[in-house]
């Protein structure tokens, strides 16, 4: 047992036996032998936990739905959110909708379709949580980020005190989440838990529910795409460059519902059902693309609207000398491409199938066209990689895409690769040093957190790793809040994405 | 007090000032808070001066009130909250540092006006998202800072917009930079590689943006601030809508802005209206506010560089659409204002006199952000409220203005008074007192709290001013920006 009797009674107490554990089995299940997991139901059950976690200087973790799993190496209460799955409100007037950590996006999505709204949903794929918290996706040029759609938030700090941001805070509502005066927005993230969270939501031309026909995993809708004012279209340019003015033309125009900078083995990943189908296609859109390329999706509010964005998105094409994947253009495959990329429910397929890990280096925030420069010289180092058969062959492409119109963006290059495989993996988490280091000395971008030592990072901008500590000294004074992800000073550097994989845990310390 | 000499020192002397008629001009305002006058004045010259300014103040424990716009002042966040204070005056600091036309991104220093920076973007094809009408001497910076609501709601996807990066001296004495602008490397070498400083939020997990906006200058002094800008657009169609039922308007305002289908978009009762588009007064005034309908809507559709026309043809389709669907009209003139003359007047800063100050000389704001289905409710509410104290409702001014994609409506309600009748202005000072508790039991959130009401409106969530009184440690431990200000 990680903790003594006593107080895994006392845990116990706050959330019934039903909902606590440390048998050998569930710890397996959690990849941890150092874990002991509390599934708490509501608020009220959190702020007590984390406050038990205080008085006995236990380090906890919380997670919702879960993406990169780090567990610490040292024995740890893992709140496991999963009890708190309830869509509270959806107000289309005001166009928000307000959700507990272990509401997964497909959830509120399906029902925010009904009503003719959508929301974003994060890059990890739709069957990660809802809240609006960090990560940027596929619809991020009509839905924004994580970073910026969160409205109200009850939030219970690093201390078990439960915090109600904004309107939450002063009339019980969810609309708002700044002020009174500075917004305590601005140290969401990084520690504490969110318990309930209202997200903006946008508005959604498209049906209330996709006609989907044929059976797992080959569905394709029974309308074209164009019947319900949608067309999807895959283009590839000359050159990098007109491929970036064709994405800032789009983005000034305002006429893209989603712009997604797939390279060719993304597109092929989401409409394929094997890695044997998958490569063989590849292997054919590589021949047929003429260059870099992006997956572009028009959706028009009414006819007349459909028309006018299809004609401009022709005139830009034609400007910037792009050329349409003939595949894509087949109804079927658009349809599939349709759904598949406003569900965003392909997410694994992009990206762990192939060689069953990924490692990335991402830049989110700042736009495609400010990073052209180092990432070509990463796609270089990653085609290396390719030619010694340390990663899977993909042609080295990066990718990216711009968010709110172009005013933001993001920006990634990943290496799939087999991550039992040590040559791979090290070659990979080379390739991370190197591209993450380029990036700091050229000037470009903060590299991926996890790719670099913090304080290596930090020294270059701002020094915002010391002042990110000195939050997380005043708000978690017994430093039993674990974000090892968020990586502050003396954190942890662990892998990207690939953790979910590892077979071994590794072994149990006490923390010093 | 502080010695004059270590002043003199870091701004020049012709930069100290404690000449007592300038000391009065900043010891009061036109809010209600008290008068409290300063020690001195100073006006850095660039965020050196500031940086050491900020050391000094830490070295002697005096506190400074940092104040980028010109008079008027209405809020009291520029008053003193406490004596011995040191004015920074950031009048000075006027570049625009840069604009750039591919980013979509302007950085200015914190002395430069909105009609100053205007034409400096529209130079380079851009715009700004700016709020309705600022005074002429109001700052773009002090503007963002604030939270100001802008009058392009579908544009303002977060309610920090349009601001992107600042460079700030922490009140600690420590210069720091949020956003994209972190780093690494110089705000130049960052240029040279291709990049603006537009991301808004980090470095790391933190959103240091947002701790900096709202706080009336109790974190630290911001150097330099960048902010997005949008498209000039190639052609464009402006309407009004009038109305005497608020509802409708609003479920119009909603569709407009969920299907993104307007620019520009506010509602205002007859009396801004009037206020704001009156070239003769009083007679015009008085005409216009008569032969106006109590509410007008006005908008604005807007096509850009590709098939401008047809783009607008298109959006005034799908309006039409919503319009007939709801039995409104949307129309070029409405009595004796034009949507055309409309637009002109909401892109520019006010002329002088400040629309404010026309009808009777002074006016006191009282604002909050909302829900449309509530509006309704509080402005009955404001109408009972300004009966019993006595001020004449049909004076009252309001502006409605959707912000944050619609997702909110900020709620504003101007009490025009002649500031030499003693009893108009008790009337006025009583009136918003009041209306601040009333409407905060009907919902009005105080986003941003000024005036006396200020530390009433924070300190009613006890857990939250403890957080925020922790980020404060942090950025300022020895308190020495703005003291008495929120909870501070």
């Amino acid at each position: 047992m990680a903790i003594s009797k006593d107080v895994y009674k006392e845990f116990e107490d706050v959330v019934g036996e039903e909902n606590i554990s440390d048998d050998p089995a569930i710890k397996d299940a959690y990849r941890s032998p150092n874990i002991t997991v509390v599934l708490p139901g509501d608020t009220e059950e959190v702020a007590a936990v984390v406050k038990l976690c205080n008085k006995h200087k236990i380090p906890f973790k919380a997670q919702s739905t879960g993406w990169s799993f780090m567990p610490p190496t040292y024995d740890f209460i893992f709140l496991d959110l999963r009890r708190m799955n309830c869509i509270i409100e959806i107000n289309e007037k005001n166009m928000y909708a307000v959700v507990e950590p272990y509401v997964i996006s497909a959830e509120l999505q399906g029902e925010l379709f009904k009503r003719g709204m959508i929301c974003n949903v994060k890059g990890s794929g739709s069957t990660c949580t809802a809240l609006a918290m960090s990560g940027h996706g596929h619809m991020g040029l009509t839905t924004s980020t994580g970073d910026r759609n969160d409205l109200a938030t009850e939030w219970v700090t690093d201390e078990g005190e439960i915090i109600r941001l904004g309107t939450l805070g002063a009339s019980d509502e969810w609309f708002c989440g700044d002020g009174p005066g500075p917004s305590l927005r601005g140290i969401l993230r990084g520690g504490g838990v969110i318990t309930k969270q209202a997200t903006k939501v946008y508005h959604w031309p498209g049906p209330s529910v996709y006609p989907l026909e044929g059976s797992s995993p080959r569905y394709t809708l029974s309308q074209k795409p164009s019947d319900l004012n949608m067309m999807v279209r895959y283009f590839s340019f000359p050159s990098i460059e007109k491929l970036v003015e064709a994405e800032l033309k789009i983005g000034e125009s305002e006429i893209a519902f989603e712009l997604m900078g797939f390279c060719p083995s993304m597109v092929s990943s989401n409409i394929t059902t094997s890695n044997e189908e998958d490569f063989a296609t590849l292997d054919k859109f590589t021949k047929e693309v003429q260059g870099p390329g992006f997956m572009v999706i028009i959706a028009g509010n009414f006819p007349e609207d459909f028309a006018y964005k299809k004609k401009v998105l022709a005139q830009i094409i034609k400007e910037t000398g792009g050329k349409s994947l003939k595949t894509v253009e087949d109804p079927a495959v658009e349809s599939t491409l349709l759904f598949q990329c406003t569900r965003v429910c392909a997410s694994i397929r992009e990206t762990f199938r192939a060689g069953g890990a990924f490692s990335s280096m991402m830049v989110q925030g700042q736009r495609y066209d400010n990073h052209v420069r180092w990432l070509e010289e990463a796609a270089v180092l990653k085609r290396e990689l390719i030619k010694k058969g340390l990663v899977i062959a993909d042609d080295g492409q990066q990718f990216g895409w711009g968010e709110e119109q172009g005013h933001l963006g993001h920006t990634e290059i990943f290496c799939r690769f087999n991550p039992y495989d040590e040559k791979s993996s090290k070659a990979v988490q080379e390739w991370l040093g190197k591209v993450g280091k380029r990036a700091l000395d050229g000037c470009f971008a903060v590299p991926a957190m996890g790719v670099l030592p913090i304080d290596e990072i930090g020294k270059h901008v701002s020094n915002y790793h010391i002042w990110f500590g000195k939050l997380k000294k005043a708000f978690d004074p017994n430093e039993v809040g674990e974000n090892t992800g968020y990586s502050y000073v003396g954190a942890d550097i662990s892998g990207v994405h690939t953790s979910i994989y590892k077979k071994e845990p590794e072994k149990a310390s006490s923390k010093k | 007090m502080i010695d004059e000499k270590k002043l003199v020192k870091i701004v020049g002397a012709g930069n100290v000032s404690h000449d007592r008629a300038i000391l009065e001009e900043y010891s009061r305002d036109m809010s209600f808070v008290n008068t409290i006058k300063p020690d001195y004045v100073v006006k850095p010259r660039n965020g050196d001066d500031i940086a050491k300014l900020v050391k000094l103040a830490n070295e002697t424990l005096t506190p400074l009130v940092p104040v980028s716009s010109g008079p008027p002042h209405f809020r009291g966040d520029t008053v003193p909250g406490t004596g011995g204070a040191v004015i920074v005056d950031l009048t000075k600091m006027k570049k625009v540092i840069r604009v750039d036309r591919a980013h979509r991104v302007a950085m200015v220093e914190p002395g430069v006006t909105f009609g100053e920076l205007i034409p400096a973007v529209e130079k380079e094809g851009l715009r700004l998202n700016m709020p309705l009408l600022p005074r002429k001497s109001k700052t773009v910076v002090g503007s963002m800072l604030e939270r100001e609501p802008v009058v392009m709601p579908k544009y303002q996807w977060d309610i920090s917009d349009p601001l992107a990066c600042v460079e700030v001296v922490f009140g600690s004495g420590e210069m720091f930079r949020t956003g994209q602008a972190a780093g690494p490397g110089t705000i130049e070498e960052q240029w040279a590689a291709g990049g603006a400083q537009k991301t808004p939020y980090g470095p790391g997990p933190a959103q240091w943006n947002r701790l900096i906006q709202g706080a009336q200058g109790t974190m630290g002094i911001v150097t330099w601030a960048s902010l997005r800008c949008e498209l000039l657009p190639k052609l464009e169609e402006p309407f009004l809508v009038g109305s005497s039922d608020l509802n409708k308007l609003f479920e119009l305002v909603h569709w407009l802005i969920r299907l993104r289908l307007v620019n520009e978009c506010l509602v205002l009762n007859n009396s801004n209206l009037a206020a704001i588009m009156a070239k003769k007064w009083p007679g015009d005034y008085a005409d216009l506010k008569d032969s106006s309908p109590p509410w007008v809507l006005f908008f604005n559709v807007a096509g850009y560089d590709y098939f401008p026309e047809d783009r607008v043809s298109s959006q005034i389709k799908g309006i039409s659409d919503i319009t007939n669907r709801i039995g409104v009209e949307a129309v070029r003139a409405v009595g004796r204002v034009s949507a055309a003359e409309m637009l002109k007047t909401v892109r520019r800063p006010s002329d002088e006199p400040y629309w404010k100050l026309r009808y009777k000389g002074a006016c006191h704001d009282i604002f909050f952000i909302t829900t449309y289905d509530k509006l309704e409710g509080q402005i009955s509410v404001m109408y009972e409220l300004a009966n019993e104290f006595g001020y004449p409702a049909s004076d009252m001014g309001i502006y409605l203005q959707p912000i944050v994609q619609g997702a909110n409506c900020h709620c504003e309600f101007n009490l025009f008074y002649d500031p030499q009748n003693p009893g108009e202005l008790n009337h006025v000072e009583e009136l918003s007192a009041e209306a601040v508790n009333v409407l905060m039991a009907t919902g009005a959130f105080f986003s941003r709290p000024y005036d006396k009401s200020a530390r009433m409106i924070v300190n009613r969530d006890a857990a939250y001013v403890e957080a925020l009184t922790r980020v404060k440690e942090i950025l300022d431990p020895n308190r020495v920006m703005n003291p008495g200000k929120l909870c501070f």
